[in-house]
């Protein structure tokens, strides 16, 4: 028999404080459905951090654009005639109706449907119809651009943007820490990452927040969720993959770490699989990384997955499989759209690369074995949550509570817990409090 | 149009009929068995671009799904194990093919095109069509036809869920 436990349903009567208990491993279903805590995240979480925009391979020539999301919000990012990417606004100054409507191109600028205002691909506004009768030469076009994101910074090709003006930088948003272990995926291509075609996008009836903490280093559910993938020898057996995860501050997670030498191991018998050119890759790849990194770095050799707060997540174990990109765009409380990009080396042999892509696509992607299955429990969670007892039952997220710092490997940066914890989910909800909670300035 | 490329085409809607009610009662073992063992079958991603940027579908560009017979066969196993969780339970669905043209190729193959409409049902209020074309490149021997190739481009450019169904 279930009992009602004292959690009071209505928001408005309750803080975040008493919905979201970090250390104490509960969450109230509630912040997974409330439509006003979604319209706080928009503004305190998606104006606050930096959020992916692409990689610098789709913007290699001046004219290249692509558009994005920040949070609710469309953006354009345009590599200028000087060189620099810009961030802007995907709505006219004017009325607001959208002034790019492509997925990505090249262009000098981009002209609005509606009225015809035309900006430059730096975001000025250069041409108004008309303008000399119909506003009587009066039209101050300097303060009619596209609205730019202040600040566009880059991390190793990877483009980040923050509507927040006072943000620490990229670099220190990522952190050492995390950027450590990142680091290895940035390092090791032989010709440099980059995107092997469209982004893939699909929807997911569920909370954002769902699939970002789940990557961060929900690590557990792949032994059940992701049975189907065992069952078919499309994995090997899980423990023999990975040993801890780790989280960092800003919110950050990882999960499926290995112990020095595992991934290495994997890798070399993953080639002796695939064939010579795939042999001679894993060694070049090594050797790449024992030149460019530190020794134990290179003795780790490969990831797993994690998510950079609040909705990048990514995979990438060894030198085999794509770097994925997710990006968990919120279109409600209720509702994700998933934009995935895919990377890989332009160095690596062909064979090796047919073998990354496709092997991505049939995993973790709209169609793949895995990607079907995360978006299963994602929904239903949700639709679980709508409801006025389920929302008196907090999500428990008490695993590892107590025992966390008692995991340690030798040099492994970040707060390293057992391959199977909360603790990394706990830590995220940690960081999206803290932002919750911290009233923003006007923007 | 000659009789013979009329009856050729009601021959092929045949099949493609058949085919499509093997998927929609989940008959999969024999639909496997409509392709060839070195079937190349291929689901490219769909994108939007401005009228003179617009690009093919580039092979080797990552895609929706890239397979050849031996990756299907396990995901036919993936869903006969039980532990696939999203058809488990089973989707509901059902199939319209129509727009069939018929271009016969070298070697007797048969290069059909046609158009889908896939109504899928899932749980219990979770309700999508999916609409695209296909192309296919069938191998003729006598009675016996094969899918060599097969091509599925869906108009979404958003897919309205993530895809757990055959096309
Ligand atoms: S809304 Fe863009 S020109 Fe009027
Ligand atoms: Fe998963």
């Amino acid at each position: 028999m279930t009992s009602i436990s004292e959690r009071p349903v209505d928001v408005a009567a309750a803080g975040l404080h008493d919905l979201v208990k970090p250390d104490e491993g509960a969450v109230s279903r509630t912040v997974f459905v409330d439509e006003a805590i979604y319209r706080t995240e928009l503004d305190r979480v998606f104006t606050k951090t930096w959020l992916f925009i692409g990689h610098e391979s789709q913007l290699s020539e001046p004219g290249d654009y692509l558009t994005n999301f920040m949070g609710e919000d469309p953006v354009i990012a345009t590599r200028g005639a000087d060189g620099a990417i810009r961030v802007m606004l995907n709505s006219c100054a004017h009325r607001g109706m959208a002034v790019c409507s492509t997925d990505a191109g090249t262009s000098k600028f981009f002209r609005c449907p509606y009225h015809g205002w035309t900006y430059s691909n730096n975001g000025d506004l250069i041409g108004v119809p008309r303008a000399d009768t119909v506003y009587n030469g009066e039209l101050d076009k300097s303060r009619l651009g596209l609205k730019a994101v202040p600040r566009v910074e880059t991390y190793k090709g990877f483009v980040f943007a923050n509507w927040d003006e006072n943000a620490i930088p990229l670099v220190d948003y990522l952190g050492a820490d995390q950027l450590w272990y990142l680091d290895l995926a940035f390092e090791a291509p032989l010709g440099g990452l980059e995107v092997i075609g469209p982004t893939m996008k699909f929807r997911i009836k569920a909370n954002w927040k769902l699939a970002a903490e789940n990557f961060a280093g929900d690590d557990y559910h792949v032994l059940y969720t992701h049975g189907s993938a065992f069952q078919i020898g499309f994995l090997p057996d899980y423990d023999m993959l990975a040993d801890y995860i780790a989280h960092f501050d800003h919110g950050h997670g990882m999960g499926d770490i290995s112990k020095p030498g595992r991934a290495y191991q994997n890798d070399v018998g993953m080639a002796q699989f695939l064939g010579p050119e795939a042999i001679e890759y894993v060694t070049a790849v090594h050797e790449r990384l024992q030149a460019r990194v530190s020794p134990l770095q290179a003795e780790m050799h490969g990831l797993g997955e994690g998510n950079i707060f609040p909705n990048l997540s990514w995979i990438k174990f060894g030198v085999f499989h794509v770097f994925g990109l997710f990006q968990w765009h919120p279109k409600g409380p209720g509702e994700i759209e998933v934009w995935q990009t895919a990377l890989f080396d332009r160095g690596a042999p062909q064979s090796v690369k047919d073998f990354a892509r496709t092997q991505m696509s049939q995993e973790n992607a709209a169609a793949g074995i895995f990607g079907q299955d995360d978006g299963e429990n994602f929904e239903q969670i949700t639709e679980s949550a709508r409801g006025v007892v389920s929302q008196t039952r907090d999500f428990n997220y008490a695993m590892g509570l107590g025992h966390e710092g008692e995991v340690h490997e030798e040099g492994y940066p970040g707060h390293l817990g057992p391959h199977y914890s909360e603790q990394n989910h706990r830590n995220f909800y940690r960081y999206w409090l803290e932002l919750m909670t911290t009233p923003g300035e006007q923007k | 149009m000659t009789s013979s490329l009329t009856d050729l085409r009601r021959d092929v809607e045949d099949f493609l009929y058949r085919e499509a009610k093997m998927l929609d009662e989940q008959r999969y073992d024999e639909w496997l068995g409509l392709f060839t063992e070195d079937v190349r079958y291929w689901m490219p991603i769909t994108e939007t671009r401005e009228v003179r940027q617009h690009r093919d579908h580039v092979p080797g560009e990552w895609s929706l799904m890239e397979e050849d017979a031996r990756f299907l066969a396990k995901r036919m196993e993936r869903l006969a194990g039980g532990l696939a969780h999203s058809e488990q339970p089973r989707s509901r669905t059902r199939r319209f093919i129509s727009n069939v043209l018929v271009t016969p190729g070298p070697n007797g193959d048969l290069v059909v095109e046609c158009n889908f409409i896939v109504f899928q049902s899932r749980r219990a209020n979770s309700e999508q069509f999916f609409v695209g074309s296909r192309r296919d490149r069938i191998v003729t021997s006598g009675e016996s036809w094969k899918i060599a190739e097969r091509t599925v481009l869906l108009d979404h450019r958003v897919l309205p869920r993530a895809i757990s169904i055959f096309f």
